[in-house]
């Protein structure tokens, strides 16, 4: 253990987790981190900002009966730290102490993801170059743009995680992200577009698809085909979603409900259906926080467990859920390392990483064939669902399938549907697994993470498309 | 410390500097079926910097306070800062009128510190546990309690230095009814500065009961354009998108469709909204904004003219214009920004619409500040012939925001300020519903 990253000892660390377990509490938790956070902003032709932001905190987390209590300091003074972890011991107030086990060093099944050129390490100058490179790109690549905002952040996340079952554990996560936000206007008409790369990578990766040219590129074409776009019909028809970004749809659809404390709360549409068929056989979902170097991607949650990847629709059946600690002993279920955090003021809920539907058997070019009149989703705003399965999520470009064919583009549309309905419509799935944008966030109760979706070309053979009327 | 912080930034080589510091102190308690889910209680204390040279800016922040990480922060913040290029429009504000005494705006309730965990927690057990007495609701999300108070100190190189406190709290509640596949759900909640501004439990029990039952057994309905209706909940969000179309920041950007419509009709004459920073004893209301500019209430449209944007000092040096206090720490932000009511009351709305939908719930994100296009998955309730007659799902509603001002036809008498973004009940003559 790196006792110089906290300033903490094992002896420190067992004796918070002792305290935790004062009154009763059956099971008690540290999660420590540090968090070096830096990033630049080139908008009107100059390198506007640049901001670093240090976060560093102690959350003290201690279950009993499946009741959590839970405190949090900024401050890792012994004080504060004890003041911390006899606050959160409280909510078992009234029980007999409990020792701990002794900790034991674990280290994470996987080496860390070598970085070659770690952008927390790299002088200023050579990211401002990677800004300014796609800026420059986006403003020249289309005579209609005229308004460019292109961010670079970087993020070097330590964490230390220690439990009264005697886990100890540490990761170091970095994150990389470039964004590139394009404005373009013709005519009186204004639209924009968005591209990105990053994930868990060094600077190196921003090459070949993620370069700063491909990325300016593509968040420029997107702007510049809107301007040519009209609105969508509305009204119940096939949808095909394009490979790639339209990861969201699942991610929306179907896993978040997914996610074991809304089936331990029975309030998911999904709490009773394990073992069940709830889809098409085509369709099978896997989430992967294994995968190497994705945004979504950890070598051990933010409970310590080690992730696997987690199988959790297989030809249409349910098989699995998205786990965290607490969810996994109510409902007696494995751990599959689910267990993520914003940061240490909140405790752990069961999160997606990176989920996708896994490739099928389909041509896609067959699958916008076997389509009279439809819509084909490309890219997407995000979308929402309620615990009940009813799901929107809103469709920036898009085109439509007239006779088999992709034809005028469309903008600005949202889907609605209930998501049993829709796995059971998942007619057809194409061979041509990808993953959207490197850039993606997921909310839930107020906490944002870093979450990668993915999905083949698919075919959903009947839904609502809320396109306007007029036009 | 904030102005320690300040004097440190201007030796290290800044020519202005600003610091502000936040302290608080959070309590939330989420209880379900009777037993508590997560307590979280906790202090905090964070430090945001930011300094300026030769018109060139940097930012940095910090929850770790020591000494040498501070001054490792303010030394490289000033370097970084010398890397970056000279903005014309960067910089503080010019000093100018004194910000209001915050004693005077009721922001802050000395009694919440005062109320017991105890108390705070039984009045989220007793808010689920009068729901759940209806033998209509077959499950719940929890009632969720919670209470902040902070502290928030602003100091500059001009020679600033104030602070004001603020609280909060609210009480919220999520139902489910109806079987495993054929749920419905919402949720109720209430909010205010002070303690006693909570609505009881009994309140937001019953209407979180209320708004859950009605959507059992809905139907879908054909795609159409009709006239629609929007609860106040949902006028709150057409504010929000409102907000976000007349932000300087988004103005300057040119992001929105308002961007060179200034003095310009974009909306018909019932649509008066106002941004007001100063109404004693709201959530969005403070001495003065993140960059020390005394908050004030602006007329953003007054009868369908949009007269003014809102501004940090940035976007009104960008746009010509003078800041609004409406910064609000990374740009511009809402202070109470809300649609100026009516005198009909929203049973009277319903009781005069022959055939409509009365929207109650949005799902997604399908706002598009730079086109106006507003679509999203919504719930609704049919009327029809002055009378509330089902509830509807699965559809979406789209329309523009421009086209919705221009198209409002009735604003109603119930505004509820507590919710910031804020707006009555309102009769738009026509949006397209998709359904079927």
């Amino acid at each position: 253990m790196d006792e110089n990253l906290f300033g903490l000892k094992k002896s420190d660390l067992e004796q918070a987790l002792n305290l935790g377990l004062s009154k009763g509490g059956e099971f008690s938790e540290l999660f420590v981190e540090r968090r070096a956070h830096t990033s630049l902003l080139m908008e009107d032709d100059i390198i506007k900002d640049t901001a670093e932001n240090v976060v560093l905190g102690l959350g003290v987390r201690v279950i009993r009966d499946g009741q959590t209590g839970y405190a949090y300091t900024s401050d890792l003074s012994e004080e504060a730290v004890h003041a911390a972890a006899s606050t959160a011991a409280s909510v078992a107030a009234g029980g007999a102490p409990r020792k701990p086990f002794p900790l034991k060093e674990t280290i994470p099944v996987r080496e860390p993801d070598p970085l070659r050129i770690p952008s927390h390490a790299a002088p200023l100058e050579v990211k401002i170059r990677l800004v300014r490179e796609t800026y420059d790109a986006a403003r020249h690549f289309d005579p209609a743009v005229n308004k460019v905002k292109v961010s670079l952040s970087d993020c070097l996340q330590n964490v230390l995680i220690a439990n009264s079952e005697g886990l100890l554990v540490e990761d170091r996560r970095p994150m990389l992200r470039l964004g590139c936000l394009v404005l373009a206007e013709k005519g009186g008409r204004r639209e924009s577009g968005f591209s990105g790369g990053g994930g868990r990578v060094g600077l190196e990766a921003l090459s070949e698809a993620m370069s700063p040219a491909a990325i300016a590129a593509d968040a420029a074409r997107e702007a510049a085909d809107l301007l040519e776009a009209r609105d969508a019909p509305a009204g119940e028809m096939p949808v095909v979603l394009a490979a790639g970004h339209s990861g969201v749809f699942i991610h929306e659809a179907v896993g978040h409900l997914l996610e074991a404390d809304f089936v331990r709360k029975k309030t998911s549409v999904f709490w009773d259906k394990l073992g069940r068929r709830v889809g098409s056989g085509e369709v099978t979902i896997f989430d992967d926080p294994t995968l190497p170097s994705f945004r979504g991607s950890y070598r051990v949650d933010d409970e310590g467990t080690v992730p696997s990847k987690t199988p959790l629709v297989e030809k249409g059946v349910l098989t699995g859920l998205l786990q965290d600690r607490i969810s996994a002993r109510i409902l007696r279920r494995p751990l599959t390392g689910h267990g993520r955090r914003q940061d240490f003021t909140c405790p752990p809920l069961p999160r997606m990483s990176n989920i996708f539907v896994d490739r099928g058997e389909f041509d896609p070019e067959d699958i916008i064939r076997s389509v009279k009149k439809g819509l084909y989703a490309e890219r997407f705003l995000g979308g929402q669902v309620e615990d009940s399965g009813k799901f929107t999520f809103t469709v920036s470009s898009g085109r439509l399938i007239e006779n088999g064919r992709l034809t005028r583009r469309v903008k600005h549309v949202t889907l609605i549907g209930s998501n049993l309905d829709i796995l059971r419509k998942m007619t057809m799935v194409g061979s041509d697994l990808a993953f959207g944008l490197p850039t993606g966030t997921c909310s839930k109760d107020g906490q944002d993470v870093p979450v990668t979706d993915g999905c083949p070309t698919l075919k959903v053979s009947s839904m609502t498309v809320g396109g306007s009327l007029e036009d | 410390m904030a102005a320690d912080l300040v004097e440190k930034a201007l030796k290290a080589g800044a020519e202005e500097a600003e610091v502000h510091v936040a302290e608080g102190t959070e309590f939330s308690v989420d209880v379900r079926l009777g037993r508590i889910e997560n307590l979280i209680q906790a202090g905090s204390r964070s430090v945001d910097l930011r300094v300026i040279l030769d018109r060139r800016t940097a930012h940095a922040s910090s929850s770790d306070l020591s000494k040498d990480v501070l001054n490792g922060l303010v030394r490289r913040a000033v370097e970084r800062a010398r890397l970056a290029e000279p903005d014309p429009c960067a910089g503080l504000p010019e000093s100018g009128d004194a910000p209001p005494d915050p004693s005077t705006l009721g922001i802050y309730d000395p009694e919440l510190s005062s109320v017991e965990p105890r108390t705070k927690i039984e009045t989220a057990m007793l808010t689920e546990k009068l729901a759940l007495e209806d033998r209509r609701i077959t499950n719940s999300q929890g009632a969720s309690l919670e209470t902040n108070a902070s502290t928030v100190i602003l100091a500059n190189s001009k020679g600033f230095l104030r602070d004001y406190g603020v609280t909060h709290c609210s009480l919220s509640l999520g139902l489910q009814a109806g079987g495993t596949n054929d749920r419905v759900e919402d949720f109720w909640f209430s909010s205010g500065v002070r303690w006693k501004d909570l609505a009881s439990p009994e309140a937001v029990a019953r209407t979180a009961v209320e708004r859950t039952v009605r959507l059992l057994r809905p139907k879908k309905i054909k795609t159409q354009r009709l006239p629609v209706l929007f609860e106040p909940l949902m006028t709150s969000w057409l504010m929000g998108f409102l907000f976000s179309c007349v932000s300087g920041t988004a103005v300057f950007q040119k992001a929105t469709f308002l961007a060179d419509r200034r003095g310009e009709k974009v909306g018909n004459g019932l649509v008066t909204v106002l941004d007001d920073g100063l109404l004693p004893g709201l959530p969005g209301t403070r001495p003065f904004d993140a960059e020390g500019v005394p908050c004030r209430r602006t007329t953003v449209m007054d009868q369908g003219v949009l007269k003014r944007f809102l501004c940090d000092v940035y976007a009104s040096r960008k746009l010509g214009l003078k800041s609004t206090g409406n910064a609000d720490g990374g740009g511009v932000g809402p202070n109470n920004f809300y649609l100026r009511p009516g005198g009909r009351s929203a049973e009277d709305i319903i009781a005069s619409t022959d055939r409509g939908l009365l929207i109650v719930k949005t799902l997604g994100h399908g706002l598009n500040p730079v086109t106006g296009e507003v679509s999203r998955g919504a719930f609704g309730l049919w009327v029809e012939k002055g009378e509330i007659s089902f509830p509807v799902s699965e559809i979406t509603i789209s329309g523009n925001l421009e086209r919705i001002l221009n198209d409002i036809q009735d604003v109603g008498s119930d505004l509820d300020l507590a919710l910031g973004l804020s707006g009555p009940t309102i009769k738009i003559g026509e949006m397209t519903v998709a359904g079927t």
